[in-house]
């Protein structure tokens, strides 16, 4: 289907309970916003319906489109255990290794804890006698015979899918593929993956898992794909869809179906993608992305414009949100630590009688005990509303209404009486843990990337984000935040702002001594050849595709690698030196010292990207009304002695240049911006809010 | 004086728990050794100035955590804290003063504020190679390899090159254990950094405050727990494979208001074999299998063990004296959780779990690389199945008491001349119950290499089962094979190119009688095949039967 000229791009992007639709005019930079409850039995009707109805709205030509969609569909199916009826063929002798896992206790003292139950149940998990050795040569010739009766037992059981990992497949897919072959023909119309191409990296669980997960969503992925990609031809929307992958890339679906597994993080990696673009109209390279919203926060790095990146990922953990606790993936993803803290989560006394906040969450039923639908314990909503800051009357836009009385009673009874404190210290102290959770686990992440904390830019987003930012910064000496307009709708504008990219990894574990480079170019060319492929299914055009190449290396004897970027220079000099230098760099750069020891290759990897799909988004000028002089005062807390009368504005109300110093409360539909004290609000010509601290001893 | 707001102590507790975690990571991103990779068996506290310990790692071994503020107790012994200069280490694996065995290698360094002593960060890392030639058939520590005293590795920042080249000259694989202790001294540094920031951002001169409150507190926090135990005294006895004869633990727990004495009088002498285990190691092993079953969510320090005494002979197995050969002292160490979960099945049967398919199997490779003929002592762990729980079954293959992680099989063919064939769960090896324990698994490995390599195992439980409790199964027992052939569970072995070592942990046990057990369980157990319906039809013939005419 050729592709017509772009003018309008699309974002899309599907939460539980919106459905965000952002237009933006390549042309003029004019951006609309459509919200639509999500339709939770067919997520594709409400994307529809929302996009013709924007599209009729604002008389847009529906042949000069493209949507780019995000969903969550792949980790609520993982998470929900939503997938089809999965089957598992590995090497004889390995079938328990997808259930056997690490071995390793995630939590040390809880003699209960649960370990993640395997997608594929043992029953249906099958083997054959094949073999490759640690260098990927034949060592035992795949049998076919006893391959065929396997395909026979597949065939009798009601199985949809089949992951197939054998051990050393990274390193040669020959008897992978030839398997697949054998039992397509026995099981005609079985969906079949090899973990070869899903996942071609040492480490047997993790391949075997990641390869299982993409097994188990593929069938469902793959038709709710189809039905939406007919659905926006149906509306008159010829250009083909695209999909945002977890690592903030954009594919065409054809792509996107093989690779289900790679649209886990899809919905998050939005988000980061959105502040990663308000971070570059402010000229700010370096911002950590805050988003917060009902049961858990997720904070994200971006760097020189880029979010950082990571290739193991684990969805769907079953105790506490501990890691170690759910189904590792090996993608490519945004690299976003995720802890059990949000607007839910419910705050108690522990043994050594402190304040805890989460990470158990009351969830969006019973919620928080204000919300008046059941809920009897306190939780961080019900500390804000108590320190003043969301409206009781006003939460989601008067939508909902909020029972102070409820809140009080919750905190008084669980924290405030047994503790012996005031209602309103017990709220602040709430407060206080929470976004000291949050903080300490933003740094923590910053500094396993060796980075710190305080360089970064904060960018808030989601619904409990903006309430809790400015005292985020304080905690973790972050000098700067950005509240962008339209932050409610921050994913649908991400998936607008990325960049059509893939990337490749390869297993292909060397002495560095040992390198031969002809080999390493030639290696490094067919990566290229398939990232090229991919982009050109996009309709970039060949002379627009930008290739950026790395080796992952360690020193031998290590079990963790580090990224190297290799440039064409340091690839031409046929020499070693050049990739050791480079090496070292990285290496001092997160670790502090250097070893004199020699070094291994263990990976390649490539990312094509297309220069020529990264957009145009001026963010639109908002519309100005007229000033409310005399703005609404409400009374909230922030620390120190009692209530401050705080001036409430309503975001879209703010006239142009606005500057104020805080305490102030900006509200919106979806969120609320505190700024205490000592912290200064200024607007700039976008719309967007920039945010300084005054000085560090504020408190 | 004492007095700190809670809400503040709640904040500084909390960020001195990140602070350690985050020193860890950065210790396990550039270590050099799979152990410590991998398996994760290291461990990172924070103590004060007098060796208490106030702060540990999340991801760690229960034995170190228990183990360091000893092995700093005794450093201060020797060299007192006002000895100590900014950018010391001092370092030891003495198997009496650090964790029971000389792999275990102890390392501390002070942390000053304003030139005021405040604390120490201390970490131990376990070591495949620690020189000599320890075997099961040891008869003293002096053969179990290098015994490094207490002493300055650096000094005020210098690395001091005589204990360097002690390390260099008497190790195996000197490049492994040294990156390893290096990669260590980083860590330490950002532990000084960080506290020194958080000091600072706090306000706080010192910790001495914050560390009084945090022991009160963790104590306070035990006390009530023992508290809701009837006083009473529990006994339980067992016994271990042991080397040619059975060995007997014994354990009385005496629980009175809000103390707790474990007493294991009545344990058997030690023996001139490589199973004993030191009292400190005993010690860490009775104070952790406590707090899993009676305070699991409060924070594990010092003041976490105060109400507790354990009393241990010296001259028996699990407190021996020197020079007894001490290498696998896990061999006894680890029954000591079991031992204390019998005794308190009597009084507390929900809070515990029947017996795990421990103490951990491992198995050494020593050898010469096929391509370089480099020497080579590769280690593989495997964890038996998972003693069954009070609410549900115990999982396949869980490391207890230890907390030892397995290694991808991928990178151990890239690491060793051996091929692996199986690695699997074996039917029919659960302790039955109304909860099952976790299934054993069968490893199998065949040398491809040309030189013969020599294959070490100290294995338990192939005579004493796991043990079920209070009406629940056994489990299986563990079987060591070479070529199909038992071979002794504690013993040296050579093999040759082709040769198939095989070896099966032992399965958990089960908890409370399978008369109880859900029907729909047992037809999951036999359509998974690991539960035999021959087995199925004796064992629960109740609910089979039921079932058949449903």
């Amino acid at each position: 289907m050729p592709n017509q000229p772009i003018q309008f791009l699309i974002g899309v992007d599907i939460g539980g309970t919106f459905t965000d639709i952002v237009v933006v005019d390549q042309i003029s930079g004019k951006q609309f916003n459509g919200k639509i409850l999500t339709t939770p039995i067919n997520p594709s009707e409400a994307v529809l319906s929302g996009v013709k109805e924007i599209l009729a709205r604002h008389k847009i030509d529906p042949k000069k489109c493209r949507i780019i969609h995000g969903t969550t569909l792949v980790a609520n199916a993982l998470i929900e255990r939503k997938g089809v009826k999965t089957a598992l063929l590995t090497t004889k002798g390995f079938k328990d290794v997808l259930e056997i896992g690490r071995e390793w206790r995630y939590d040390l003292f809880a003699l209960d804890l649960e370990m993640p139950s395997p997608i594929v149940q043992r029953n249906l998990r099958f083997e054959v006698s094949e073999r490759l050795n640690f260098q990927g040569k034949i060592i035992k010739k795949l049998d076919e015979k006893e391959l065929i009766k396997v395909a026979k037992e597949i065939k009798k059981s009601d199985v949809e899918t089949l992951a197939i990992v054998f051990l050393h497949s990274f390193k040669n897919a020959t008897h992978e593929k030839l398997a697949k072959k054998i039992i397509q023909k026995h099981v005609p119309g079985l969906n079949i993956c090899l973990s070869s191409t899903v996942s071609p990296e040492i480490g047997e669980y993790e391949r075997t898992s990641t390869c299982v997960a993409n097994a188990y969503v593929q069938p469902i992925f793959k038709k709710y794909v189809n039905l939406l990609a007919k659905g926006i031809k149906k509306i008159g929307i010829e250009n083909d869809l695209f999909l945002m992958l977890s690592d903030g890339g954009i594919v065409h679906e054809k792509i996107a179906v093989e690779y289900p597994i790679r649209l886990v993080q899809s919905g998050p990696a939005g988000g980061a993608q959105a502040a990663t673009l308000f971070g570059k109209i402010q000229k700010i390279s370096d911002v950590l992305c805050f988003d917060m919203g009902g049961t858990t926060a997720k904070a994200c790095l971006i760097e020189n414009g880029k979010p950082n990146r990571t290739t193991i990922f684990e969805v769907a953990r079953v105790f506490r949100f501990s890691k170690g606790s759910g189904l590792p993936l090996q993608v490519p993803v945004v690299d976003m630590i995720e802890i059990g803290a949000g607007g839910g989560s419910i705050a108690r006394i522990d043994e050594m009688g402190l304040i805890q906040v989460g990470p158990e969450s009351s969830s969006s039923y019973p919620g928080p005990a204000c919300y008046d639908l059941g809920g009897k314990l306190p939780t961080v909503t019900d500390s804000d509303l108590i320190l003043g800051y969301i409206d009781p009357d006003n939460f989601l836009g008067g939508d909902m209404k909020l029972m102070k009385e409820n809140a009080e009673k919750a905190i008084k009874d669980y924290i405030a009486k047994p503790m012996g404190i005031s209602v309103l210290d017990a709220a602040w102290a709430i407060h206080e843990v929470v976004t000291e959770n949050m903080s300490q686990a933003a740094t923590i992440h910053a500094l396993e990337k060796g980075r710190k904390i305080e360089k970064f830019c904060m960018i808030p987003i989601g619904g409990a984000g903006p309430v809790h930012a400015c005292s985020m910064m304080a905690k973790m000496n972050i000098n700067k935040m950005i509240s962008p307009s339209n932050a409610g709708v921050a994913s649908a504008i991400g998936m607008i702002a990325s960049p059509n990219a893939f990337e490749l990894v390869q297993a292909d574990m060397q002495n560095l001594e040992d390198l031969n480079f002809i080999k390493l170019k030639r290696k490094f060319n067919l990566l290229k050849k398939e990232g090229e492929k991919s982009l050109l299914k996009t309709g970039t055009k060949l002379n627009k595709i930008n290739i950026s190449n790395s080796l992952l290396m360690r020193y031998i004897g290590q079990g963790y690698e580090v990224e190297v970027p290799i440039n064409n220079k340091c690839l031409n000099s046929n020499n070693i030196k050049n990739i050791s230098i480079e090496f070292e760099r990285v290496y001092k750069d997160l670790f502090g010292r250097i070893e004199k020891m020699p070094l291994e290759i263990i990976s390649l990897r490539t990312i094509a990207t297309s220069i020529s799909s990264q957009p145009v988004i001026k963010q639109e000028k908002i519309n100005l009304s007229i000033i409310h002089k005399n703005s609404k005062k409400r009374k909230a807390y922030f620390g120190g002695k009692t209530f401050l009368d705080t001036p409430v504005f309503q975001r879209n109300n703010l006239p142009k240049n606005f500057k104020k110093n805080g305490p102030l409360i900006i509200e919106e539909r979806e969120s609320t911006l505190i700024i205490p004290p000592y912290f200064n609000l200024k607007m700039d010509s976008t719309g967007n809010l920039l945010i300084t601290k005054e000085s560090r001893n504020e408190k | 004086m004492n007095k700190i707001d809670p809400i503040k102590l709640g904040i500084i507790w909390k960020r001195l728990n990140g602070m350690i975690d985050e020193v860890a990571e950065s210790f396990i991103r550039s270590s050099f050794s799979a152990v410590v990779r991998e398996n994760y068996d290291m461990a990172f506290s924070l103590l004060d100035v007098h060796g208490r310990q106030f702060i540990q790692t999340k991801k760690s071994i229960p034995s170190f955590i228990g183990t360091l503020p000893h092995t700093l107790q005794e450093i201060l012994k020797k060299i007192p804290a006002n000895q100590f200069s900014e950018g010391d280490v001092v370092i030891s694996n003495d198997s009496w003063l650090g964790t029971g065995h000389l792999n275990d290698i102890t390392m501390v360094s002070p942390i000053f504020k304003n030139k005021k002593l405040i604390a120490f960060a201390g970490s131990t890392a376990h070591t495949v190679d620690i020189g000599g030639a320890p075997s099961p058939n040891a008869q003293d520590s002096y053969e179990e390899g290098l015994c490094i005293p207490i002493c300055k590795i650096v000094e005020k920042g210098i690395e001091n090159q005589v204990v360097i080249d002690f390390l260099q000259q008497n190790l195996r694989e000197p490049e492994e254990t040294l990156g390893d202790i290096r990669a260590q001294f980083s860590a330490y540094d950002v532990a000084t950094k960080k506290l020194l920031t958080l000091l600072n951002e706090e306000k706080l001169n010192d910790l001495d405050q914050i560390i009084l409150n945090i022991l009160k507190k963790s104590e306070q926090s035990m006390r009530k727990k023992i508290k809701d135990i009837p006083d009473g005294k529990y006994v339980d006895e067992m016994f271990i494979d042991g080397f040619d004869k059975p060995l007997k633990i014994k354990c009385l727990i005496e629980v009175k208001k809000d103390n707790i004495i474990i007493d294991f009088r009545g344990t058997s002498k030690q023996i001139n074999r490589p199973i004993n285990s030191v009292f400190n190691y005993t010690y860490a092993y009775a104070c952790y299998a406590l707090k899993c079953a009676i305070d699991p969510n409060a924070p594990n320090n010092d003041g976490s063990f105060r109400p507790v005494k354990i009393i241990a002979p010296m001259g028996t197995i699990v407190n021996p004296t020197r020079p007894a050969p001490v290498w696998g002292r896990h061999l006894t160490g680890h029954y000591i959780p079991p031992a204390i979960y019998g005794a308190l099945s009597k009084v507390i049967p929900k809070n515990i779990i029947a017996e795990s398919g421990s103490p951990l199997w491992n198995i050494y490779f020593k050898g010469r690389q096929e391509n370089n003929d480099k020497p080579f002592v590769k280690m593989f762990f495997m964890n038996g199945g998972h003693g069954a729980r009070s609410g549900s079954d115990g999982p396949g293959c869980l490391s207890f008491p230890s907390n030892v992680s397995n290694q991808s099989i991928e990178q151990f063919e890239n690491q060793a001349p051996l091929l692996v064939h199986e690695k699997s769960f074996v039917k029919d090896t659960q302790g039955v119950g109304q909860y099952v324990g976790g299934p054993a698994q069968k490893i199998s490995f065949e040398s491809k290499s040309s030189k013969t390599m020599m294959m070490t195992i100290r294995h338990e439980r192939v005579i004493h089962p796991p043990r079920g409790i209070l009406g629940g199964g056994d489990g299986s027992k563990g079987i060591d094979l070479v070529n199909n052939k038992k071979i002794p569970a504690k013993t040296s072995y050579p093999l040759k190119f082709g040769d198939i070592a095989t070896f099966q942990t032992p399965g958990g046990g089960g908890m409370y009688t399978p008369k109880k057990r859900d029907r729909k369980k047992i037809i999951n157990d036999i359509e998974s095949g690991l539960l035999s319906s021959k087995k199925a039809k004796l064992i629960y013939k109740k609910q089979v039967e039921r079932n058949k005419d449903a």
